[in-house]
Order: structure tokens, then sequence, then C-alpha cells
């Protein structure tokens, strides 16, 4: 039973940290309509940078670094979107060639990594704390403040899209770009901030998960791809609250599921789950028409 | 034998096997309209089995592995690409009939992730990380070839199997069948409207082209006589797709065009290239980088590839000149792809 409650603390952080990522994805995904498979590779980017802010030059605090990092991202996702991207799906109707244009993207961006920092597993500088225990479940400091993060991030995400005019104007955009274009919704800038957005929310996942994993390599984040990609499937593509019900429920599969069969197939869990949802219900939980 | 010609015929050799994956990505993405994100899936599939087969029982060489039935070298690759078939059944199953193209996408590079994974971690399947080592170099009893001149001789092999996958790619592109595809790939609704069962369709093309991947596959593990997971990592799927968008899709001939330049003078012969001292793999880092922003040029310059796809013309019903002038830029298509001109009826009565 120990056992138990201990995975489903993994299982809570694991979720914390799919819930940042697949929001992230799913808003820019709910915008321009396409997926971005370059997105596990900002991850990875932005906890490189936080890396590089807490360990190499600056030394400074985990935390400060890591919102230095996710910005960093945001910025970057804005000039990449304005110089490849949007270019790409402006010009080509079909949705086949962004996406190769964003595989491509993944590969260049992977090896960049690759060759500024090499393939050694890194560490953050964090001092090493007590495991505190809350209620049945073991939890660290760290991986307290993800969720808290993550939780905050979830509400203002929802508050964000529920009650401002930008939040009302991305809605519009999602379910109809032309007919929001017409209404005189800036869709290019709202496109840009979305990008801003999901790059900023990409950069910080991806830090966030080198914090609960201890460690980051350029691969993580690609790896961790297709972890939200299930999230995200299971959720249903483009719904955000979907997005986050499909991380509490990848996360706590995947890691109960290690715990219980072998670590070595967590993601094997994920995929299956994705496979039984595609089969019962192909559009996904929350599904939204026309995404499908 | 001078260590040249060693080089020169494996490049032969990876530029023959990239042109048989090509064709088989091209039957299902540049012919069909399938982004198959999983092909180096199939290919896995095909090496190990026919790596398998070719094996004696496992039983005492260090290793673990199913099949183990040391079956002669044409047998064992016919056996592979039929695997990936199998596998290919199953994946059109689950995933072909309702998803969009972004769905699919991201099913099937999970898919990948997930097949590498297994056969990683699960050691009596195919020996996980290690992979399959010492398997049998074909007509090894018959020949008795030394490592250097199997070389130049498995090249040539590969080179008569890939001639003869392009003759037969090339009936079922220029057949009925192939229109078909074409027609499903450029619009799913209209083909379907003329009666054509989209899925039916696209589970064919997925199995020939499976096919390929298995075959191209197993040729792999004959030559180099191992294979380990590191060798198919989702990314490597990228690279056929590379081949395929840089020849040109939709066209046979540009296969080999994208496979001599993709495959043989950006992936391997950089490979040849002494280390930069203190910065291991960082020429290959380079390379990969350069392939995708490649990749990216090709699409935004030429999306039509190095040899673009024929305009097609129904002759018999006498298409007007027009029609297909001016390389068939048709109205409302994607500016600089070439719009294949077809007429629809001639299709319907050519198809029985």
């Amino acid at each position: 039973m120990q056992l138990f409650w201990l995975s489903v603390g993994f299982g809570l952080v694991t979720a914390s940290v799919l819930a940042i990522s697949a929001v992230g994805l799913s808003l820019q995904f709910g915008i321009t309509n396409y997926i971005n498979f370059a997105y596990g590779d900002f991850m990875a980017l932005g906890a490189f940078v936080t890396y590089v802010l807490n360990n190499e030059v600056l030394h400074w605090n985990i935390w400060v670094a890591l919102v230095a990092g996710s910005l960093a991202i945001g910025v970057l996702a804005v000039i990449l979107n304005r110089l490849i991207l949007s270019p790409f799906a402006r010009r080509f109707s079909k949705s086949f060639y962004v996406l190769i244009v964003t595989f491509g993207l993944s590969l260049v961006l992977l090896n960049i990594e690759y060759s500024i920092w090499g393939a050694d597993v890194r560490f953050f500088q964090m001092p090493i704390d007590r495991a505190l225990h809350i209620g049945p479940l073991l939890l660290t400091k760290y991986q307290l403040v993800v969720m808290a993060i993550a939780i905050v991030l979830m509400l203002g995400v929802h508050a964000m899209l529920k009650t401002t005019r930008l939040g009302k104007s991305m809605r519009a955009m999602s379910d109809n770009t032309t007919l929001a274009m017409t209404s005189g919704i800036d869709t290019k800038r709202i496109t840009t901030i979305t990008w801003f957005l999901s790059g900023t929310l990409a950069g910080l996942a991806g830090a966030v998960l080198g914090i609960t994993e201890g460690n980051l390599t350029p691969a993580s984040g690609e790896l961790f791809l297709f972890v939200i990609f299930a999230a995200v499937i299971v959720g249903g593509v483009g719904s955000i609250y979907g997005a986050m019900a499909g991380a509490v429920l990848i996360g706590l599969a995947t890691e109960i599921s290690a715990a219980f069969i072998n670590p070595a197939y967590k993601l094997d869990t994920a995929f299956v789950i994705l496979i039984l949802t595609l089969l019962v219900r192909p559009a996904g939980l929350f599904a939204r028409p026309g995404k499908a | 034998m001078s260590n040249i010609w060693y080089y020169v015929f494996t490049l032969v050799f990876f530029l023959f096997d990239y042109f048989i994956l090509a064709m088989g990505l091209n039957i299902q993405y540049g012919e069909t309209g399938i982004l198959n994100f999983a092909y180096i899936g199939f290919v896995a599939v095909g090496s190990y089995v026919t790596g398998a087969l070719a094996l004696p029982s496992s039983v005492g060489t260090g290793q673990h592995y199913i099949l183990g039935l040391g079956l002669p070298f044409p047998v064992n690759l016919i056996l592979g690409g039929l695997a990936s078939c199998g596998l290919a059944v199953v994946v059109a199953l689950i995933s072909l009939r309702r998803l969009r193209t972004d769905y699919l996408a991201m099913v099937l590079i999970s898919l990948s992730l997930v097949l590498y994974d297994i056969c990683n971690n699960f050691v009596p399947l195919f020996n996980g990380a290690d992979g399959l080592y010492n398997v049998p170099e074909p007509f090894a009893g018959v020949l008795k070839l030394t490592t250097n001149s199997f070389i130049p001789f498995f090249a040539a092999v590969t080179g008569v199997i890939a001639a003869l996958l392009w003759w037969v790619m090339s009936r079922i592109t220029r057949s009925p069948q192939g229109r078909t595809f074409r027609a499903i790939r450029d619009d799913e609704v209209v083909a379907a409207a003329l009666g054509k069962d989209v899925f039916r369709n696209q589970l064919k093309s997925m199995l020939i082209g499976s096919f390929y991947a298995g075959v191209g596959g197993g040729l792999i593990i004959q030559f180099s006589g191992s294979f380990n997971p590191t060798a198919w990592l989702p990314g490597e799927t990228f690279v056929v797709f590379a081949v395929l968008i840089v020849g040109g899709v939709g066209n046979n001939v540009g296969m080999l065009v994208g496979s001599l330049v993709v495959e043989t003078l950006l992936i391997h012969l950089p490979a040849f290239l002494p280390a930069i001292p203190g910065h291991p793999g960082l020429i290959e880092y380079f390379d990969s980088v350069l392939i995708g922003i490649l990749l990216m040029a090709m699409l935004w310059f030429r999306p039509q590839g190095i040899v673009p796809e024929r305009v097609r013309r129904a002759l018999s019903l006498g298409a007007p000149a027009n029609l297909v002038a001016g390389r068939g830029e048709a109205p409302g298509s994607a500016p600089g792809r070439p719009v294949p001109v077809e007429i629809a009826t001639a299709d319907a009565q050519g198809e029985k």
C-alpha cells in the first residue's frame, strides 16, 4: 500500500508537468490548427537555458532561472513562428507541409542542443532537502512547488480564457479563424501572443521536468513529448480542459504502472491508454467539434 | 582490395537501400497522402524478422531472440517484408479509419517510439538494447566470400532487388490502382464520392509501402550482420522523408536522386570524416542540422523536389493542351506543386 501512495505522489508530480506542457501544446494547436513536433525540443531548450543561468554563468536561484528560461523560449517561439512556421502555414493549405517543417525544426533544435551541451546527463544546482509527509503522500519541497506552479497556471489559463478580451479572442479564433478575422480580431497579434504563451509554457515545463526528474539531457524533452501527445489525445486535441484531465489521467497511470509492472514500460502504458481511447472514443474524452 | 572501394560499395549499398525505403514511403505519403511518421518502425520489424529468421536457434548463442529458423537468404527477406505488412494491418485497423492528419501523425510517431521502447527493454524478443548480431551472411555456404568481396557482391544484389522493386512500383503507380491512390491523396471526399473505398485503398497502399520498408530493413541487417535499437530512433523516419522530399514526391526516379543526395552524400559520406578532437559526434550533429535546414529550404524553394512528379494526362480523352501546359498549376492548388491533371471519368471506367 505504501508503494501505491508513493507512486500516486509521483503520478501527481508527473501530472503537473504534463498539465503545463499539454496546455501549452493545446493552446497553440487550437489557434494554428497544426501540431508542433518541435515542442519537445522547446522544452529541452527551456531546461538548458535554465541550467545555464542556474549553473554556469550567474548561479541564479533555480526559480529565478526558471522564469528567465521560460520567457526566453517564449520569445524564441515567436521568432521561429514569424520566420519559418507561419510563412509555411500561409503558403501551403495542406497541413502535411507544416507538419514536416516542425519535424525538421525539431531535428535542427535537438542537434543544436547536442552540439552545445553534448549527450551528457546534467543536473541543476539545488539544495538537497528532506521529503515531507502529506497525508499518505511523500513529497519533497521541490515537487510541492512544481505542483503549486501547475495549479496556479491552470487557474490562470482558465481565468484568461474566460474573462479577458485576449482569452475571448483566442477562443473565437480557435473556433473559426475567418469569422474571428471578420469580426475585427487582430488574428496575427493573437497568433503571436499564443506562440509566446505556448513557448513560455514549453520552456517552463521542460525546466520543471528537469527539476522533478533530477537531471536533463537534450533528448529528455522529445521522449516526454510522446507522453504529452497521449495526454492531449486522451483529453481531446485542441481542448484545454481535456488536456488538463488527460494530463492527470496519464500522469497517474504511468507512475502507478511503473511501481507495479516495470518502470521501463512507463511509456507503453501511456500508449495503451491512448489506443484504448482511440478505439472507444476516437475524438478524445472532451472532444471539440471540428478539431478531431 | 583497398579501403576506398570498401567505402564506395558501402555507399552504393545505402544508395540502393534508401531508394527502396523511399519508394515504400512514397506510395504511402507521396501517392496516397498517408503521413506515416512510424515508417522506421516498419523498417525495423522487417530487419529484425529477417535477421531472426536467418540466425540459428538462439540456444547457446549468448543472444535472446524469437524464431531462429536458419532460413536461406531470399526467403527470410520476403518473410521480413510480410511481417512488416502484418504490422501495417494492425496499425491501419486501429488508426487509419477515422483519424485526421494531425492525430494520425501523433499516434504513428508515438507508435514508433513505443515499438523502439519495447524492443529496447524486452530482451527475449530481439535481444533488447544489444540488438541482433552475427547474422549469417547470405549465400555464405555457397560462395564462400571474404568480408571484402562480400560488400560489393551484396551491393550488387541490393541493386538488382531495387531495380526489380522499382519495376513493380512503376507498374503500380501507372495502373488504375495508382490513379485511385492519387485521387485519394488529392481529395478523399471526391474519391469516396466516385465510389472508391478510401480505407481499403489506404490499407492497400500501407501494405505495399510496408513490404518495401520491411525488405529495405532486411537488406540492412543482411548487409551489416547486426541491427540494434539505436539504428531506428523515431528521428530516422525523417531521413526517409528527406530523401523523398529532396528527390521529388510522387516520382520514382526522384527517389533515386534523393537517396543519392541525402543518404549517400549527406549522411554516409560525412561519417567517414575524421572526428573533431575533443568533440565526439559533433560532425553528426552538424550534419543533422544541415539535413533539417536543407529539407525546409527544399520545401520552400522547390516543393516539387529535384525531379518533379510527371503531369499525367488522359490521352484517350484528348485532354485540352492548355490543361496540361505550365506544369499543371491548377487554380487553388498549393503553389509550386504540380497537380496531376486527371480526368475522373477515365479513372472510374478504367478500374472495375
